[in-house]
């Protein structure tokens, strides 16, 4: 028991560790170092640091802003045939 | 209240230090420019680092469990003694 806690505790922690740092390099080192170097290939062109994460921020928020809609849809059903 | 106040002075002080960086361009203006989605996804990521870290942490305490364990088994011994003395709980 306590060991699954443990492994799904470091799995949280080492993805965002690693998001952490994929996304400072991306925005802050990668300007910094010169076209043709062999690294930019990893990472996308920089338009889509800015994206992603606002489109995550978009999707999270229409997810949240859904899940309250239905919650407040099956109380007021309740309150109907209540 | 107080925490309202406290989170909306902090976030007017960050978009303060994040206008006069933009003006006096201490730092190239890209930089700037990408500054706040930086810190909105560093702050996920600090927050997702310490629920993991948490997971990780969270005492169980094995000891504890097994005495308490016993304590239940000692109460329903008793509890079922007491319920077989009572003739009307038990006839």
């Amino acid at each position: 028991m306590e060991l699954a806690d443990k492994a799904v505790g470091f799995l949280l922690s080492a993805i965002s560790l690693s998001i952490f740092s994929y996304y400072t390099f991306w925005v802050i080192i990668l300007p910094f170092v010169e076209k043709d170097h062999f690294v930019h290939g990893y990472f996308l062109p920089q338009e889509y640091a800015i994206l992603i994460p606002v489109f995550a921020g978009v999707v999270l928020l229409s997810f949240l802003c859904v899940f309250v809609g239905c919650v407040m849809i099956k109380s007021n059903k309740k309150k109907k045939s209540a | 209240m107080k925490h309202i106040l406290k989170i909306m002075a902090l976030l007017v002080a960050v978009a303060g230090i994040w206008i006069s960086l933009l003006e006096t361009s201490v730092v190239p203006r890209s930089y700037t420019w990408l500054l706040p989605v930086y810190l909105v996804v560093s702050l996920g990521c600090y927050g997702l680092l310490m629920v993991g870290v948490g997971l990780m942490l969270f005492p169980t305490c094995p000891q504890e469990a097994s005495l308490l364990q016993k304590v239940a088994l000692v109460i329903m011994f008793i509890s079922d003694q007491f319920c077989a003395q009572i003739p009307a709980f038990s006839g």
